[in-house]
C-alpha cells in the first residue's frame, strides 16, 4: 500500500481528532460523575434530615400525649406545659417534614394524610383537655378510653414509617444508580483509554509505513534518475555516433569530389600544353602553307579551344574553392570554443578599424552606439560573426545612397541582442531564410563570395548558445540581430573535438 | 649526366588512373626518367612491397595516395616504416585532403613530404628530385622537348 502525503495527513488528523474527542468525552463524563456524587451526598444528608424531621414530629406528638395524660391523671396544670408547648410546635414540624420530603422528591399524598391525622389527634387531645378543664373529668377519660386517640397515634406512626421507608428506598435507588454509573464510567474510561492507545499505535504505524513508503519512493526516484542518466548517456552516445557519421560522410564526399576534379584540372592543363603545340604548328602552317589553314581551324585553335579551356578552368577553380570551403567549415565546426571575457566595445572598435579602408572606399559610415556589454564567450567566434555581419553591411549597399551602419546592444529575453543595422540594399522576404543556407546568396551577384559567410555565422552563433535573426526590407536596409547568452553554454558532451560540423539547421 | 648507381624505382600507389597518368607525365616533363611502377590498389602495393616476390635491396621512392579503395594509405605507410629494409625509402604522400590531423599523422609515421592535390607539379617534381638524389636518382637529360 502506498500512502500519498495527503491521505497520510488526513488519516493522522482524523485519528488524532478521534483521540481528542474521546478524551474530551471522558473528561465531561467525570465532571458529570463528580457532580452526581456531590448530589448523592446532598441526598444522603436530605434523607437524614427527613428521618430527623419525622422523629421530631413524632416527639412533638408524644410530648403532647404525655402532657395530656399527666393532666388528665393529676389535674395539675403543671403537666399541661408539654402539651401547650407541643401545640405550638407541631405545625412547624409538619411543615418542615413536608418540605423536606417534597425537596427529596417524595410524594405529597401521604403528607396530606399525615397532616389530617395529626390535626385529628391534636383536636382529640385538645377536646379531652378542654373537658377536663371544664370539670367533666369522666367525659374526658371516657374519650380517652374510647381508643380513638390511640388509633390516630398508631395511624400516624404507620404513616411516618412509610415516609421513612420510602425515603430509604429512594436513597438505596440513588446509591445503586450511582454505583452503576460509576462502574459504567470506569469501563468506558478503560475502553476510551484503550481506544486512545490504539489510535496512538495506529498513528505510529501509519507514520512508520508512510516513512517506509517515502524511503521506497526516494529509492525508486534515485533508480529512475540513474536509469535516466544512463538513457541520456546512451542517447548522447548515439548522437555522437550520428555526428561522427555526418562528419565522415562530409569528409568523404568532399574528398571524393576532389579526386575527379584533380583529373579535370590536371588534364585541362595537359590540354592547354598540347594546344600550345598545335597552335605553333597552325601558325607555321599559316605562313608556309596558308591554304591548309581554314577559318574553322583558325577559330578552333585561337578562340574555341582557349575559351573552352578557360571556362573549364574557372568552373573547376570555383568547385575547388567550394569544396575547400566545405572542408574549412567542417574544421571550424570541430574547433573547441573557449570562453573568456570579451568586451564588445573594444572588439567592435578593432573590427571597425580593420574595415575602415573598405568603408572609406564604399563611402559608408559605421557608428557604434554604446554601451556594450562584456560577454563570457569565445573571442575568435564572436569576432568572426560580427566581422562577417559588418563586412556584409559594408559590401551590400543600396546604389546611390551613402551607407550608414549602426551597431548597438540591448537585452532581449535574458540574452544579449546585438543589432547590426544598415540602410543597404536589403533582402527580399522570400530570401530571409535562404541567405543563411550554405552556398545560397540573394540579390544581384555583383560581389565576390561563395555563399558561406552567413551559414557559417549562424552555425557559430548556435554553437555559442545563441542564434541570429534577420529583419529586412528590399531596398530599405537590414537588421541582423545576434543573440548571445551571458556565457558560453557548458561544453556539451555530444560535441567532442571531433563533433558535428555545424552546417545544417539545428533546433535553436 | 652519367650515374651508374642502382636506379631508383618510383613506386606509385594510386587508384585513380587519371592522377597516375598526370603524375607520370609531369615527372617526365620535369626530367625525372626513373622507372615508375604504378600499382592501382592497396592490395597490389602490399603484395609488391612486402610479398614473397619482392626485390629486396633495390632502392625505391614511394608515391602514396592515402585514399585507396581497399585500404588506408596510412596503414601502408606504417608498414613501410616498420620494415627493416624499406624504412629508409622516402615516401611522398599525395592526397586530396589537407586535414591537419591527417598531415600530422603522416609526418609522425615518417613520411618525407605531404602534398595536397591538385598538385603543383613544379613543387612536386622538385621534391622528387631532392629525395631521389638522396638515393642517387638517375637524371637523364631530356632528349626531346
Amino acid at each position: 500500500m502506498t500512502w500519498t502525503e495527503a491521505t497520510f495527513g488526513r488519516i493522522t488528523l482524523a485519528l488524532t481528532a478521534l483521540g481528542f474527542a474521546l478524551l474530551l468525552a471522558l473528561g465531561v463524563a467525570f465532571v458529570w460523575l463528580v457532580q452526581e456524587t456531590r448530589s448523592y451526598a446532598a441526598a444522603v444528608v436530605a434523607t437524614q434530615q427527613i428521618r430527623v424531621a419525622a422523629t421530631d414530629l413524632l416527639g412533638v406528638l408524644q410530648d403532647a400525649e404525655t402532657g395530656q395524660r399527666g393532666y388528665l391523671l393529676t389535674r395539675d396544670p403543671a403537666y399541661l406545659a408539654p402539651f401547650t408547648d407541643a401545640e405550638s410546635r407541631y405545625d412547624e414540624a409538619l411543615r418542615d417534614l413536608a418540605s423536606q420530603v417534597t425537596a427529596d422528591g417524595g410524594r405529597v399524598g401521604p403528607q396530606r394524610e399525615l397532616r389530617i391525622q395529626v390535626e385529628a389527634k391534636m383536636a382529640e387531645m385538645r377536646e379531652t383537655v378542654r373537658l377536663a378543664q371544664a370539670g367533666d373529668q369522666d367525659a374526658a377519660l371516657a374519650m380517652v378510653r374510647g381508643g380513638r386517640g390511640k388509633a390516630l397515634m398508631d395511624e400516624i406512626r404507620l404513616l411516618l414509617n412509610g415516609v421513612e421507608e420510602r425515603t430509604l428506598a429512594r436513597q438505596a435507588g440513588r446509591s445503586q444508580s450511582l454505583q452503576r454509573t460509576g462502574g459504567l464510567l470506569t469501563w468506558s474510561a478503560i475502553a476510551g483509554l484503550m481506544v486512545i492507545g490504539l489510535v496512538t499505535l495506529g498513528t505510529l504505524r501509519i507514520a512508520r509505513s508512510y516513512t517506509r513508503d517515502l524511503g521506497a519512493a526516494q529509492a525508486a526516484l534515485q533508480r529512475a534518475n540513474a536509469s535516466l542518466e544512463q538513457r541520456v548517456q546512451e542517447r548522447t552516445g548515439s548522437l555522437m555516433a550520428a555526428n561522427e557519421e555526418i562528419q565522415r560522410f562530409a569528409y568523404i564526399v568532399s574528398h571524393d569530389l576532389r579526386a575527379p576534379l584533380v583529373n579535370v584540372m590536371g588534364f585541362t592543363q595537359e590540354l592547354e600544353t598540347a594546344i600550345g603545340t598545335v597552335r605553333e604548328v597552325v601558325q607555321r602552317a599559316e605562313s608556309e602553307a596558308p591554304q591548309l589553314v581554314t577559318q574553322e581551324v583558325r577559330d578552333a585553335v585561337q578562340e574555341d579551344i582557349p575559351e573552352a579551356i578557360g571556362f573549364i578552368r574557372s568552373s573547376t577553380n570555383r568547385m575547388d574553392r567550394l569544396i575547400g570551403a566545405i572542408l574549412a567549415l567542417f574544421r571550424e565546426g570541430r574547433r573547441r570554443l573557449t570562453p573568456e571575457p570579451v568586451a564588445l566595445q573594444g572588439l567592435l572598435e578593432g573590427i571597425s578599424g580593420s574595415l575602415q579602408h573598405q568603408l572609406d572606399h564604399a563611402g559608408a559610415e559605421l557608428r557604434l552606439q554604446p554601451p556594450f556589454p562584456t560577454l563570457q564567450t569565445d573571442r575568435l567566434a564572436i569576432e568572426q560573426i560580427l566581422g562577417n555581419l559588418l563586412d556584409n553591411a559594408t559590401k551590400y549597399l543600396q546604389p546611390g545612397r551613402p551607407g550608414r551602419i549602426l551597431v548597438r546592444a540591448r537585452r532581449e529575453a535574458g540574452m544579449h541582442a546585438i543589432d547590426v543595422v544598415d540602410n543597404g540594399r536589403g533582402i527580399a522576404t522570400r530570401d530571409h531564410a535562404r541567405v543563411f543556407e550554405l552556398f545560397r546568396r540573394s540579390g544581384p551577384q555583383d560581389q565576390k563570395g561563395e555563399g558561406i559567410g552567413l551559414a557559417h555565422t549562424r552555425a557559430l552563433a548556435r554553437r555559442m548558445g545563441g542564434d541570429i535573426r534577420l529583419a529586412s526590407r528590399l531596398g530599405e536596409g537590414s537588421v541582423f540581430t545576434l543573440l548571445l547568452p551571458d556565457a558560453l553554454p557548458a561544453p556539451d558532451p555530444a560535441s567532442n573535438p571531433n563533433g558535428a560540423p555545424q552546417l545544417e539547421d539545428q533546433p535553436a | 649526366m652519367n650515374v651508374s648507381a642502382q636506379a631508383v624505382t618510383i613506386v606509385m600507389i594510386e587508384d585513380d588512373d587519371g592522377h597516375a597518368r598526370l603524375i607520370e607525365k609531369n615527372l617526365k616533363r620535369a626530367g625525372v626518367y626513373n622507372e615508375v611502377l604504378h600499382l592501382n590498389s592497396g592490395t597490389a602495393a602490399v603484395d609488391h612491397l612486402f610479398g614473397p616476390n619482392r626485390q629486396g635491396g633495390a632502392p625505391v621512392l614511394v608515391l602514396l595516395d592515402l585514399n585507396l579503395p581497399d585500404m588506408s594509405g596510412i596503414d601502408i605507410l606504417a608498414r613501410l616504416k616498420a620494415d627493416p629494409e624499406l624504412r629508409l625509402a622516402p615516401v611522398i604522400v599525395l592526397t586530396t585532403t589537407d586535414d591537419d590531423r591527417e598531415i600530422r599523422r603522416c609526418y609522425e609515421l615518417g613520411c618525407s613530404v605531404y602534398i595536397t592535390k591538385p598538385v603543383n607539379y613544379e613543387t612536386f617534381a622538385q621534391a622528387v628530385r631532392q629525395l631521389g638524389l638522396f638515393l642517387a636518382v638517375i637524371q637523364v637529360p631530356p632528349t626531346a622537348p
